[in-house]
C-alpha cells in the first residue's frame, strides 16, 4: 500500500450530490478527493425522471419545500443551460380520476406562483377538443386537461460537470473505486480506505469524511459505527428511443399514483414505480410485472403505447429517509445533513434524502456543515457560477458543423453534451467520423471522453456521450467504440474484445424485461451485428 | 402542521378559483400553448402522423435502405430514421442537413425489414425542421 495521500475533505459518493459537494467545496478553496465505487451518476441519478422539477406534489405537504426546489431548479437552469431542455406536460383529467379538473387547475394556479423561480411559464387549460389537437394520440374518452411545464436535464453530465469543475479546482476525483472502510483514530474518523480501478489498496486523510453515498448511505455509515435508517424505494422506468410525443404526458396508475411519460430530448422515459426495496443494491432487477404496471396506466389515457418498441429498462434506488406506516409514494423527498459527532464519529458527515432538482442546495448545506467543522470561511458560490461548457454562448450548430464536416445535428448534439467546449472537443484528435449513428457521436468525442473524461469501460461512454442509447442499442457502433476506446486506454485486441462483450451482457439485462415483437427483430439485427458477442 | 397549512392553503386556492370561473368566460388557451413553445420546437403531430407513429420511429438501423438509395440532403437514409427521427423539438436546428435532393424513397422503403415508411419520415423530418 502507498503512502496515505491527505485532503481537507473526503467524499464518499460520486452521485450528483457527492459530484455537488466535491464542486463548492473546491471552489471555497478546500482540498478534496472525491471517491465513486462505479462511474459518476451511475446510481440513483442516473435511473432518475431526468428531471430538475419544482414539485408540484409537495404542494400537498409543505408549500416551502415547493419553494426552495424551484428556486434551487432556477439555480441549476442557469449554470447547466447546454444540459437542459422545456418538458411540457399535457395532464389529461379523466373521468373517475382522483382529481377532477377544477382541482387540477387549482394546484397548477398554486404553482404558478412558483415557476418564475424556475425560468417556466404559466399552465394553460384545454378543453378536451383542443388537448387532441396538441396531442392526437391521448384517449378521446378525456374530459379537459391541464399543462405543466418543467426541465429535462442529462444527469450524468450534470454529475460530470460538476466533477470537472471540481477537478479544475484542485479535487482529486476517482471513479471505479471502492471505498472498503474508513481510518479512525479513537472516536474520530480520519480517512478512508480505499480499492482502485486497478485492484490496489489505498488510503486517504481527511480532516472530514462525507458520506453521500444515495441509498448506499447506511453501508458507509456503520463503518463508522453510526445508524442511518433509510427507506429505500426502487423506481424503475422503461425507455424508448425516440420522442414519442413532443409533449410529455402524465397518467394515473390503477392504484391512484401519478406517472409520467417524458418526452426527452431524443427518447422518452415512461415511468415511475415507487416500492419499498429490501434486496442487494448492486443487483436490481425489472420485473414484467412493474413494465406492465405502468403500461396498463398510460393505455388508459395513450391508448396506443403499446405499439412503441422500447430499448430498454432503468431502475434505481431512492435513498429516502426513514418513515414507519407510510405508502412509499407519501413519504417526503426531504433530506438530512447529520453530523456524527455526537454518535462517537467526530469529523464523519452524511447528507441522506433529497432529490436531483435540490442537489445543488443539498450539495450548499452540505458543505456549510464542513466548513464550519473546519473553521473555514468562505462563501457558496455554486448558484452563480456556470458549470464548464456555460461561461459563454454556444455558436449556431449549422456553424461549428460547417467548420469540422459533420452535420448540423451532430453539432447540436456534440453542443448539448459540452456546451460551448463543443469546438475544443472535435479540435482535439482525429476526424469527424462518426461511430454511433443513432445518437450522434464522432470518433473524436468518443476519443476525448476516453482521454479527458474518465471513460473506463463503454458503460461510462454510454453514461457520458450516450454510446448505443439510441434505437440500434449498440448493434452499430459497440465494437467500433471499443476500438477507439481501447486504442486510447491500450487496450489489447482481447481486452477491447472482452469490454464489448461485457457492455453487451449488461445491456441485455435491462432490454430483456421489455422484449416485444419489433424488439426481437432489432435483438436479431443485434445478435449478428456483435458477431458472438452476446451467445 | 406544515400538511395541514398546505392543504387549508390548497382549499382557499380552490374556493378562489371555483368563484373565478363562475364569474369570468372561459376562453381558449391553445394558441397560447402553441405560441409559448413554438421557440423551443415543442409543436403537435398531426393526426395523420400520429396515427402512423410507431411505424415511422420503427427503425433498427440495418443500414440496407442506404443500399438502395443515397441521401437526403446531406442525410444518409438511415441516420433520417434513426437520429433525426429522435429530435423533434431541435430538428429547426438541423435544418440546413436536409436540404437538397430526395432520392428514391420508395425503393428504400421496399427494401426496410421492418417497414418504416421513409417518404413519410423525410417528410415529418422537413415539416418540423422548417418550424
Amino acid at each position: 500500500m502507498s503512502a496515505p495521500s491527505a485532503h481537507d475533505v473526503c467524499i464518499v459518493g460520486g452521485g450528483v450530490t457527492g459530484a455537488g459537494i466535491a464542486r463548492d467545496l473546491s471552489l471555497r478553496g478546500l482540498s478534496v478527493l472525491l471517491l465513486e465505487k462505479g462511474d459518476w451518476g451511475a446510481g440513483t441519478t442516473g435511473n432518475s425522471s431526468w428531471m430538475i422539477h419544482g414539485g408540484p406534489r409537495y404542494l400537498e405537504f409543505d408549500w416551502n419545500t415547493t419553494r426552495l426546489s424551484t428556486q434551487d431548479a432556477g439555480y441549476i437552469v442557469s449554470i447547466a443551460r447546454n444540459l437542459v431542455y422545456r418538458v411540457v406536460f399535457i395532464i389529461p383529467v379523466m373521468p373517475h380520476d382522483k382529481n377532477n379538473i377544477e382541482r387540477m387547475e387549482t394546484a397548477m394556479e398554486v404553482y404558478d406562483r412558483f415557476q418564475p423561480l424556475k425560468k417556466a411559464h404559466p399552465h394553460t387549460r384545454l378543453t378536451a377538443a383542443e388537448a387532441l389537437q396538441v396531442e392526437p394520440g391521448l384517449t378521446p374518452d378525456l374530459i379537459g386537461a391541464v399543462t405543466m411545464e418543467e426541465w429535462g436535464v442529462d444527469p450524468y453530465r450534470l454529475v460530470f460537470a460538476n466533477v470537472q469543475d471540481a477537478i479544475a479546482h484542485g479535487a482529486r476525483a476517482l471513479n471505479h473505486t471502492r471505498v472498503v472502510g474508513l481510518v479512525r483514530d479513537g472516536g474520530k474518523v480520519i480517512g478512508v480506505r480505499y480499492r482502485g480501478s486497478d485492484g490496489a489498496m489505498s488510503e486517504a486523510l481527511a480532516k472530514v469524511v462525507v458520506n453521500a453515498a444515495g441509498p448506499w448511505v447506511p453501508e458507509i455509515s456503520h463503518m463508522a459505527g453510526a445508524d442511518v435508517h433509510l427507506r429505500p424505494a426502487k423506481g424503475i422506468h422503461i425507455v424508448y428511443p425516440h420522442r414519442i410525443s413532443n409533449f410529455s404526458i402524465s397518467a394515473e396508475s390503477i392504484d391512484g399514483r401519478d406517472l409520467l411519460m417524458v418526452s426527452h430530448a431524443g427518447f422518452t422515459l415512461l415511468g415511475t414505480t415507487d416500492d419499498d426495496f429490501y434486496g442487494d443494491l448492486d443487483s436490481v432487477d425489472v420485473l414484467e410485472d412493474e413494465v406492465d404496471y405502468l403500461l396498463q396506466a398510460f393505455e388508459r389515457v395513450f391508448p396506443s403505447i403499446r405499439a412503441y418498441r422500447p430499448v430498454r429498462t432503468t431502475t434505481g434506488v431512492r435513498p429516502t429517509l426513514f418513515k414507519w406506516r407510510r405508502y412509499e409514494d407519501e413519504l417526503s423527498r426531504r433530506y438530512e445533513v447529520i453530523d456524527h459527532a455526537t454518535d462517537g464519529a467526530e469529523g464523519f458527515v452524511t447528507i441522506a434524502g433529497g432529490k436531483l432538482s435540490m442537489y445543488r442546495l443539498m450539495a450548499e448545506q452540505t458543505s456549510d456543515v464542513v466548513c464550519r467543522k473546519l473553521g473555514h470561511q468562505a462563501p457558496c458560490v455554486t448558484a452563480t457560477r456556470p458549470l464548464p461548457g456555460n461561461e459563454s454562448d454556444v455558436e449556431p450548430a449549422a456553424e461549428l458543423g460547417r467548420r469540422f464536416g459533420i452535420t448540423a445535428l451532430a453539432a447540436m448534439k456534440l453542443q448539448t453534451r459540452h456546451g460551448s467546449n463543443a469546438g475544443a472537443v472535435l479540435k482535439d484528435s482525429r476526424s469527424g467520423r462518426m461511430i454511433c449513428r443513432c445518437e450522434p457521436i464522432t470518433e473524436a468525442e468518443l476519443a476525448h471522453a476516453a482521454r479527458h473524461e474518465q471513460v473506463r469501460t463503454l458503460a461510462d461512454a454510454f453514461r457520458r456521450v450516450g454510446l448505443a442509447a439510441g434505437p440500434c442499442a449498440g448493434a452499430a457502433c459497440v465494437l467500433r467504440a471499443a476500438g477507439v476506446i481501447g486504442s486510447e486506454l491500450e487496450w489489447s485486441a482481447s481486452q477491447r474484445f472482452e469490454a464489448a462483450r461485457e457492455f453487451v451482457r449488461g445491456a441485455w439485462l435491462g432490454r430483456a424485461p421489455v422484449l416485444g415483437h419489433s424488439g426481437w427483430a432489432q435483438e436479431e439485427l443485434a445478435a449478428g451485428s456483435f458477431r458472438g458477442l452476446s451467445s | 402542521m406544515a400538511r395541514a397549512d398546505s392543504l387549508a392553503k390548497l382549499a382557499f386556492a380552490y374556493g378562489v378559483h371555483l368563484t373565478r370561473r363562475r364569474l369570468t368566460r372561459p376562453r381558449s388557451q391553445l394558441a397560447t400553448l402553441l405560441e409559448t413553445y413554438a421557440h423551443d420546437g415543442i409543436r403537435p403531430l398531426l393526426p395523420e402522423e400520429r396515427g402512423r407513429h410507431a411505424q415511422l420511429i420503427g427503425c433498427i438501423n440495418c443500414g440496407l435502405c442506404a443500399l438502395a438509395a443515397g441521401r437526403v440532403g446531406k442525410v444518409r437514409l438511415p441516420d433520417l430514421a434513426s437520429s433525426y427521427m429522435r429530435l423533434y423539438a431541435r430538428l429547426g436546428e438541423a435544418a440546413s442537413d436536409v436540404d437538397g435532393d430526395s432520392p428514391d424513397l420508395e425503393a428504400a422503403a421496399a427494401a426496410c425489414p421492418v417497414g418504416v415508411p421513409l417518404g413519410e419520415v423525410a417528410a415529418i423530418v422537413r415539416r418540423l425542421a422548417a418550424g
